[in-house]
Parts: structure tokens; C-alpha cells; sequence
């Protein structure tokens, strides 16, 4: 089934951000495993498999428009050297994609797609609801300090 | 946060350097390879360089400043 150009272009830039996030969480992840901290390796390792899991939706989805999915672009890595700055990073970085999922939503809807615009609706949940544990962790340094947050992530 | 992730240079590192004298991306690419390899950082390695810049400037100005006031007094 041939797609709308506008859409095809949306959803790799989309792609972009996913394969962006893929990395970022991946290599974060795996930093906290090195110094020890367990807990948030896995919770972020899970994050980066989740985003692989989207990827592959938009991937699917690009290739069912008759699209070509971008899989060579590769946006700006933003990797901290501290777990208070790596998770500031990510929050960062999740929020400016959530931005470009609303706009990609919006032309979506705009030229009547409704299944890519309900694929990136669930993308968008799940993206939110990320964001939303990060900000939780970065009040929560805030409250009791980086020290003590640490100790609970062993 | 790392800037340049090809080369491991972070913002630290730019801001020390920018405090012991360099001034431009020609020498931080020359010096720390930043921008070199994949070319992805050197946005964020231009906004980070002039931010030192402007740090350090500022606090040059208000050295001097607190001197002036000093021969004032």
C-alpha cells in the first residue's frame, strides 16, 4: 500500500530519535552495571529494549507504505559521566522526542492515516510514561541527595 | 556529559582547556580530535566552546573588576 510522502518522512525521523534512544539507553545501562548499580541497569537496559521494540513497529510499518526505513541516520548520543547527569541526559533526550512523536502525530492525522498516527498514540504512552519515572528519580536525588538515591539502586 | 563520544573528549575537558588558553574549534580538533571522526558533536562542541568562552571571559571581567576596586578603596 503506497504512503503519503509527509507520513514516510515523519516516521523516520521518528525512527531516528528510537534508534537514537536505542544506543543511549544501551550504553547507560551498562555503565550503571559497571559501577554496581543493578537496579537502575536493568530498569534502563529494558528502556533500550523497548525502544528497539518501537523501532521495529515503525520499521515494519514504513516498509507496509511502500517506504524505505532509514536505519543509517543516527542522532547526537548525549552520554553523562554521572548517574544523577546520565538520567538528567535521558530525561532530556525523551522529551525532545516525545516532541517530535505530537508532531509526527499531527501530519498523521493531518493527511488521514490513522493506523501510523494510532502506532506512534502507542509509542507516545509508553515514551510518557518514561519520562515521567525520570523526572521521579531526578526529584527524588533532589529530596535525599545523590548518595543515599544511590545506595537504594544497588 | 561526553561531547565527543569518538574520541571520549566531555565538556570538562574543553573547559579546562579553554581556561589554559584555547580559543577555537580548529585547535580543539587539532589538539583533542574533537569533530573528527563522525562529525555528529560538533554542534554541541561549538555551543560547549563558546559557553567556556564566555564563562571565562565574564569571570575575567569580574577579577578585574574587584582589582579596580581594591585600588579604589
Amino acid at each position: 500500500m503506497l504512503g503519503n510522502q509527509q507520513v514516510l518522512q515523519q516516521l523516520n525521523r521518528v525512527l531516528t530519535h528510537k534508534l537514537t534512544a536505542i544506543n543511549q539507553y544501551f550504553l547507560h545501562a551498562r555503565m550503571y552495571q559497571n559501577w554496581g548499580l543493578q537496579a537502575l541497569n536493568d530498569r534502563i537496559y529494558k528502556a533500550s529494549i523497548h525502544e528497539m521494540k518501537y523501532a521495529d513497529d515503525i520499521i515494519e510499518r514504513i516498509l507496509l507504505l511502500e517506504g524505505l526505513p532509514n536505519l543509517q541516520e543516527l542522532g547526537k548520543l548525549l552520554i553523562g559521566e554521572a548517574p544523577a547527569e546520565m538520567l538528567a541526559l535521558d530525561a532530556k533526550l525523551q522529551r525532545s522526542d516525545i516532541d517530535a512523536i505530537r508532531e509526527a502525530m499531527a501530519i498523521c492525522e493531518e493527511q488521514q492515516d490513522y493506523v501510523s498516527r494510532d502506532m506512534l498514540n502507542h509509542i507516545l504512552d509508553g515514551q510518557e510514561e518514561h519520562v515521567d519515572w525520570l523526572d521521579t528519580q531526578l526529584d527524588l536525588i533532589e529530596q535525599m541527595g545523590v548518595e543515599t538515591y544511590l545506595q537504594s539502586k544497588l | 556529559m561526553y561531547v565527543c563520544l569518538c574520541k571520549g573528549v566531555s565538556d570538562h575537558t574543553i573547559r579546562q582547556a579553554v581556561d589554559d588558553g584555547l580559543s577555537s574549534m580548529r585547535e580543539l580538533r587539532q589538539q583533542y580530535g574533537v569533530a573528527s571522526q563522525c562529525g555528529c558533536c560538533k554542534q554541541c562542541a561549538k555551543e560547549v566552546l563558546a559557553d567556556a568562552l564566555q564563562q571565562k571571559q565574564r569571570r575575567f571581567a569580574q577579577e578585574s573588576l574587584i582589582d579596580t576596586d581594591v585600588c579604589y578603596a
